[in-house]
């Protein structure tokens, strides 16, 4: 009887889950252009990707992000969440200050870097200009536009990191702590042999889940440059909808949707296999 | 008691004499892209209590759907959901949308309302599908070359007819530290064809690229590789300045260009619509002329934005006509032409009925004159996004950009834009290309 209780959530996830995912996979051995009957195409779609250097530039920066978002943030947030708990006070301030950032709309966060920080003509870069100080704004430039981009949503991201690690410190015994003080740990020694052990479960959560995400990101690349200047931050996700949406390829934009997937289920059978192993401890 | 019970009756007959009557009405139902407060306010006063006081059969809702319009069209339509008033946005959507039966034929209502008379023929054309109408071009557009007036008085320049002349003027403008164009994709990166267009008409040729839609000439063809190296050599020349990708293609290019930053700006006649805002503000006069060209006549490159249709699956088809056909009338475009300018000019063969008012800058009505003239007489050109199947102008777009950055070469980039054509043109998706 109590098994009956899954139901609700189980139509709900074949609703808007798995019926839609199904849809897609299919969708990638289709030509289909969103208005007329789709026509099977095998693997053509698949096929046309690996011939397609915008596919293989999206990629790259999708590992590139990754990358980034594997290091910068989750450094910056254990950083700040450690100082935060050897120096309890003002954590509590600390924590809102570094958490804002994230509870902004991803939108008004986006537009207040564009226009407000990097524009030479409305920003905080142009104003430095008029100083006679130069500085180019990183979203036009090929080499910079994906760190760019990458730096509004490190301001975005890197509290809430750091809220979840100071949480996880909080619960780490603090016996455990005192011993090593009074064993004389420095401050490294007490990161390295106790603190980060004692959240290992949470960092590798958010590591694995950084990987899922950093697959999924759309929303600051397609506000900021939409993918440009000359496909230099495109990443997958901005390909799908340029394809599905611009040049009406529904089929192709499902298969790059399909290879975005990939990525996120190597993590998540990671992330499950993480999970198990915790459960079994 | 006796008196509250009284007061119930009278409200409540007066409720079932107000349903009663808008049950009587029947609802017509249009997607609208975005307008800004104003805008609704004359969409409100003009459109929706102009067209029912005239049909007082029907009840006109508009929605506004924001910048996402065709997206959530697409899918509505797919679903049979979609409004009566069909907007879609330009005519490569008609094709693939007529073809799978979600569009009515309007013969039936062209030859009701006379529209085969009073419709300038090059756009019933660009609406058939199949030998029948489906579409009504709501606007017409072109590209030209706006300049400060002003500017141009007192360095005592004249305004270019021939490429070489602008390409004088804007080295000139350089040594003077003036920004040859004002331009900007930051909010737009489609701001990019406009350019491309520009070139493609006037440095190609209208022949060319009528050649070249209709699948008789590549798009590799050394007419389109001239015009394509001019425009890189603009750009590499710093015509469009350093901060291109930083600037918005709408406000801010005609503010710079009004407070004398720059000296020209090659755009579109929807700019229209903030030249008096900053021009005013600036204290300088605005100048507008049709785009110079490589032999020295100005070449009106033709655009639709978008157009009008009925949903096969509405219910209230004939409403929907009589919507369309109001939009189409003297008085509606006289009166919302004279608030609301480059956003509702209808391709009305005959505009002596129209009244615009005093109000409506002088440049612009020369300009959309010019216009009409050039496309009654054979002689226009063609705007990328009116003509272009989807696929191939997103390559021209996003493309250009890889040209200026020197990521590919100009060979390079117009093979891409030539298979992606080839490839659309087999499947059918190429727009209707009236005949020259």
């Amino acid at each position: 009887m109590h098994r009956l209780y899954v139901i609700p959530t189980l139509v709900i996830n074949a609703a808007i889950i798995a019926i839609p995912a199904l849809l897609t996979i299919m969708l990638a051995f289709y030509r289909w252009d969103g208005i007329s009957s789709p026509v099977f195409v095998g693997l053509s779609n698949f096929e046309s990707l690996w011939h397609d250097r915008v596919f293989w530039t999206a990629l790259t920066n999708n590992l590139i992000w990754t990358v980034i978002f594997l290091t910068v943030p989750i450094a910056m947030g254990l950083l700040a969440a450690t100082m935060m708990l050897v120096a309890r006070r003002g954590s509590t301030f600390f924590q809102v200050v570094y958490f804002l950032p994230v509870i902004i709309a991803t939108a008004i966060t986006a537009r207040i870097w564009q226009g407000m920080i990097y524009s030479p003509i409305t920003g905080i870069f142009g104003l430095l200009e008029r100083y006679g100080l130069e500085v180019a704004n990183p979203l036009t430039q090929v080499h910079t536009a994906l760190y760019g981009i990458a730096v509004v949503d490190l301001w975005h991201w890197w509290g809430f990191l750091c809220v979840i690690f100071f949480a996880a410190l909080r619960q780490v015994p603090q016996d455990q702590v005192e011993a090593a003080r009074v064993e004389g740990a420095t401050f490294f020694q007490l990161m390295r042999y106790v603190l980060l052990p004692g959240i290992k479960p949470t960092i590798m959560l958010m590591l694995i889940m950084t990987v899922i995400w950093s697959f999924l990101v759309f929303d600051f690349v397609y506000i900021l440059t939409q993918g440009g200047p000359a496909y230099s931050s495109e990443v997958l996700s901005t390909l799908a909808y340029r394809s599905a949406f611009y040049d009406l390829a529904v089929g192709k934009a499902a298969a790059v949707s399909v290879v975005i997937s990939m990525f996120g289920l190597v993590a998540t059978f990671f992330y499950i296999r993480a999970q198990a192993k915790e459960f079994e401890e | 008691m006796k008196h509250v019970s009284m007061k119930m009756t009278v409200a409540g007959g007066a409720l079932l004499a107000l349903s009663g009557g808008a049950m009587a009405q029947e609802n017509i139902s249009f997607w609208y892209e975005s307008a800004n407060p104003d805008q609704q306010v004359w969409m409100q006063d003009i459109l929706i209590d102009g067209f029912e006081a005239e049909n007082p059969d029907y009840k006109l809702t508009i929605d506004y759907r924001g910048n996402e319009l065709d997206k959530q069209l697409r899918v509505a339509m797919l679903s049979g959901s979609g409004p009566d008033v069909v907007y879609t946005p330009g005519p490569s959507y008609v094709a693939p949308m007529a073809q799978n039966g979600q569009l009515l034929a309007l013969d039936e209502y062209a030859g009701k309302y006379g529209w085969n008379d009073s419709i300038l023929p090059v756009f019933l054309e660009m609406g058939r599908y199949d030998g029948k109408l489906y579409a009504l071009p709501k606007t017409y557009e072109t590209l030209g070359l706006y300049y400060n007036k002003s500017l141009f008085d007192e360095n005592g320049w004249s305004v270019p007819t021939t490429i070489a002349e602008l390409e004088t003027l804007a080295d000139q403008m350089l040594e003077k530290d003036i920004q040859p164009f004002s331009a900007g994709n930051a909010d737009w990166r489609g701001a990019n064809e406009w350019f491309v267009s520009i070139v493609l008409n006037s440095v190609a040729g209208p022949d060319n690229v009528y050649a070249a839609l209709k699948g008789e000439m590549p798009w590799t063809a050394e007419p389109f590789v001239e015009a394509i190296e001019t425009l890189n050599g603009w750009w590499e020349k710093g015509y469009f300045g350093a901060n291109y990708f930083s600037i918005e293609s709408g406000e801010q290019t005609i503010d710079l260009l009004a407070a004398g930053k720059a000296g020209m700006s090659p755009n579109g006649t929807w700019a229209f619509q903030n030249v008096p805002t900053y021009f005013d503000k600036a204290g300088t006069e605005p100048g507008f002329v049709g785009f110079p060209s490589k032999s020295g006549d100005p070449v009106f490159a033709l655009g639709v934005g978008s157009t009008f249709s009925i949903a096969a699956s509405s219910d209230v088809a004939d409403g929907a006509a009589a919507v369309i056909d109001h939009i189409f009338s003297p008085g509606f475009y006289g009166t919302m032409g004279s608030v609301w300018q480059g956003e509702w000019n209808m391709p009305l063969r005959d505009l002596s009925g129209v009244e615009m008012s005093a109000d409506v800058p002088p440049l612009y009505t020369q300009a959309m004159a010019d216009l009409a003239e050039s496309v009654g007489e054979g002689s226009y050109g063609y705007t990328t996004w009116t003509f272009l199947p989807p696929a191939t102008n997103n390559a021209l777009i996003n493309g250009i950009e890889e040209v200026w950055l020197d990521r590919v070469s100009v060979p390079e980039y117009l093979a891409t834009i030539d298979a992606q054509f080839q490839t659309e043109m087999a499947e059918g998706k190429v727009p209707a290309i009236p005949n020259r």
